[in-house]
């Protein structure tokens, strides 16, 4: 009876053992396209290494929450993560992320090669640009100005340059449309949405959340209320109901041929493209965000793999992340549908003579002149806070000029900031 | 010998089981309960009066009190608060009603129509975060269906769940589409089991149909109507998935509930301590209402 038993044990864990999960390294992805990709990549590293690699997949807040659950209690549940770059403060001064340094060297590298667009790895340091490297980046995303061309012409705009330009003839359109069809289109849902169309509005103007050596909240300013000023008046031309608007309700509206112009990521391209699910095949243009009183910025939001500190296979995590970004395999990633990190395949005459990848100059180009979301550990707080003035002031609940003293003092709250 | 021994043993071992057997019984599902009900518990109390950094090598620290003063100033907190119990109200009491009435007109034809008690229950089975997908879909203001209608009956669009004024609105709409048929089953289940007699006395008296309504029927129905206002309201309080979905708190903090701030304090701020103290806020005040409540209606008689 009791060997009948044990048999029983034992069957159980071997066969336990052959199904489930002893990976050699488990990866933390977000839905969608760039989690899609890595897993791709995960099953083809599998095959030409023999080393498992479990995804983990999960929609995009729930990744930040599960790695930051992870690194908290030190579970050592993921050996990878791959973050939104705006995480990066949080995870690494908290302790929760490897610094790459003695990897590079064991590897004989000094850091990562310079095929790497310099804004995509100054986000990989911590502090910014300066710190040491705690993770590689892996999806080249900035946001870009997506633009009906020729309804653009019908209003009297050839290539809009400056948010005026993008007003002239978003306030046209609208008024054209009768209700059915407008100018402009944003992510003015509460948080995360309304914040991400914000900011490059707000770089524009010359606006920053703070000063160069972060001792000081700079939103309520002069250059802040300018930004918020255009913001308004965008909103005014914007359909009803963008109050709740995520990235896909602005999409979906360049797609169905209901909206003319927005700020969008560059995962739309594919999107817009598609007969299948777009109207406006060939019709739809990229440029970088347009200029206000100074050079228009996107944001940036690169999609990078870090090393968690309570890794298991720490090294055999930064081999598969050394060979996931090298040129090759992010040839093969931007095939797969997310935007590189190098030059190198940025410039590939095999992928930018198609048709799909087009946008891939104008995509380095708002890269090149990106700017980060404010660098602090405590960003998800202060996007939260800043996102619900916002939204307060695109419904009309309080004026713009209350949205940006209430933010400013929100933000120094936050940040024992004063 | 030897048998005498096992024997032996054997007997005091089945009187020892005999003795324990209660405790025998209860001892899984006391080991649940602890696991994940007593420690969880015990666990967040300690969290709310601590401090927890979410750096790990750094320790936790003692704040007494702290977490529960900051609730006092925190105009988030109340904002979540406010918006909880605006939403407890009118979309409880809205329930409350439309399953009573229904109940009220279909009592009499329910058995001869019983396919209208399945359709009217379908809201109920399906989970919330179908309902929520479902309702923003409906009211989607450029490609939702709501605004489709307002379209071609040549009334103004409007923005719905993006609106603020309409924002909470079509949040209790959507949780009174799917909560009315647990109303309207439960009055149902009441207006069942009444007895005939009263109103075949109170029909020889002359009592108007109001007036057995106010006088039997209510008065009969009381223990079902504590229960199910009991259960809606302790739901209600909890919200979180609807608004998760819907609008994520917005527009303007309009349907930003507590279950729902909790989560973003715990998981998007990872500040578990203050979240504890959030939550033990919570449980204590339903746990007051509803023993007011029970006391009140004298549900324990």
């Amino acid at each position: 009876m009791v060997r009948r038993f044990l048999f029983s044990v034992v069957f159980a864990l071997s066969s336990l053992m052959a199904t489930h999960a002893w990976a050699d390294i488990t990866v933390l992805v977000p839905s969608g396209s760039e989690g899609d990709g890595l897993r791709a990549a995960a099953a083809d590293y599998a095959k030409l290494k023999g080393t498992k690699v479990e995804i983990v997949q999960a929609p995009y807040s729930n990744v930040f929450e599960q790695a930051a659950n992870a690194g908290q209690t030190k579970s050592g549940a993921f050996d990878i993560v791959l973050m939104d770059d705006p995480w990066i403060p949080f995870f690494a001064e908290n302790g929760h992320l490897e610094d790459l340094t003695p990897y590079f060297k064991k590897a004989g590298l000094e850091g990562p090669d310079s095929d790497f667009l310099s804004k995509s790895l100054a986000v990989c340091r911590n502090p910014y640009n300066k710190g040491p490297y705690v993770c590689l980046p892996y999806v080249g995303n900035a946001q870009m100005f997506f633009y009906d061309a020729a309804k653009f012409k019908e209003a009297g705009v050839e290539a809009p340059k400056t948010w005026d330009d993008v007003l002239k003839a978003a306030k046209a359109l609208s008024e054209k449309g009768g209700g059915r069809y407008f100018g402009y289109v944003f992510r003015g849902g509460q948080g995360n949405p309304v914040v991400a169309d914000f900011m490059p509005i707000f770089w524009s103007y010359g606006a920053d959340m703070f000063n160069a050596d972060r001792t000081k909240v700079t939103i309520d300013t002069p250059e802040g209320a300018a930004a918020m000023k255009t913001f308004m008046a965008l909103r005014d031309v914007s359909p009803k109901g963008v109050e709740s608007y995520n990235a896909n309700e602005v999409g979906q509206a360049l797609a169905a041929g209901t909206a003319a112009s927005s700020i969008n990521w560059p995962n739309w391209v594919a999107t817009f493209e598609d007969p299948s699910q777009s109207k406006m095949v060939g019709k739809i243009s990229y440029s970088p965000i347009p200029a206000g009183t100074k050079p228009g910025s996107s944001e940036i939001g690169h999609w990078t793999m870090g090393i968690m500190a309570a890794a298991k296979n720490k090294q055999e995590a930064f081999d598969f992340m050394l060979w996931a970004t090298s040129p090759e395999q992010m040839k093969i990633s931007a095939q797969r549908g997310n935007p590189p990190v190098r030059k190198s395949i940025f410039t590939d005459p095999s992928l930018t003579g198609q048709e799909k990848f087009r946008h891939y100059p104008v995509l380095m180009q708002a890269i090149e002149a990106s700017t980060p979301r404010p660098r602090h550990p405590k960003w998800p707080e202060i996007e939260n806070a800043f996102g619900i003035e916002l939204s307060k002031a695109v419904a009309g609940t309080e004026t713009p000029e209350e949205a940006l003293k209430r933010s400013q003092a929100a933000v120094e709250e936050i940040t024992g900031i004063k | 010998m030897t048998v005498s021994i096992g024997a032996k043993f054997e007997n005091s071992f089945e009187r020892w089981f005999e003795r324990h057997l209660r405790v025998l019984m209860l001892a899984p599902a006391m080991l649940v309960l602890l696991a994940l009900t007593i420690f969880p518990s015990i666990y967040m109390i300690i969290a709310a009066a601590t401090r927890i950094s979410p750096n790990p090598d750094l320790p936790w620290q003692f704040a007494g009190a702290d977490n529960f003063l900051r609730l006092l100033t925190d105009e988030q907190f109340h904002v979540g608060l406010w918006n909880t119990l605006v939403f407890t109200v009118f979309a409880v009491g809205t329930e409350f009603l439309f399953g009573l009435g229904l109940a009220l007109l279909l009592d009499r034809y329910i058995r001869r129509l019983n396919f209208l008690k399945t359709i009217l229950m379908l809201p109920m089975m399906l989970p919330p975060v179908a309902v929520a997908i479902t309702w923003k879909l409906i009211y989607e203001p450029q490609f939702g269906v709501l605004n489709e209608i307002m379209f071609r009956l040549g009334l103004p669009l409007q923005a719905w769940a993006g609106d603020v004024r309409l924002a909470m609105f079509s949040v209790i709409v959507a949780d009174v589409w799917q909560w009315t048929p647990f109303m309207f089953l439960l009055m149902l289940a009441g207006l069942a089991s009444l007895p005939d007699e009263p109103y075949e006395a109170a029909a020889i008296d002359g009592a108007s149909a109001w007036r057995q309504f106010w006088d039997l029927t209510l008065p009969f129905l009381k223990p079902v109507i504590a229960i199910a206002l009991l259960l809606r309201i302790m739901d209600a309080l909890r919200l979180f998935d609807l608004v998760f979905i819907l609008t994520g708190g917005g527009p303007a903090d309009r349907t930003k509930t507590l279950s729902l701030y909790i989560y973003q304090v715990a998981y998007r701020f990872a500040d578990p301590s203050y979240a504890a103290a959030i939550s033990l806020f919570v449980l204590f005040t339903t746990v007051a209402f509803s023993t007011w409540f029970i006391k009140r209606m004298r549900l324990a008689d």
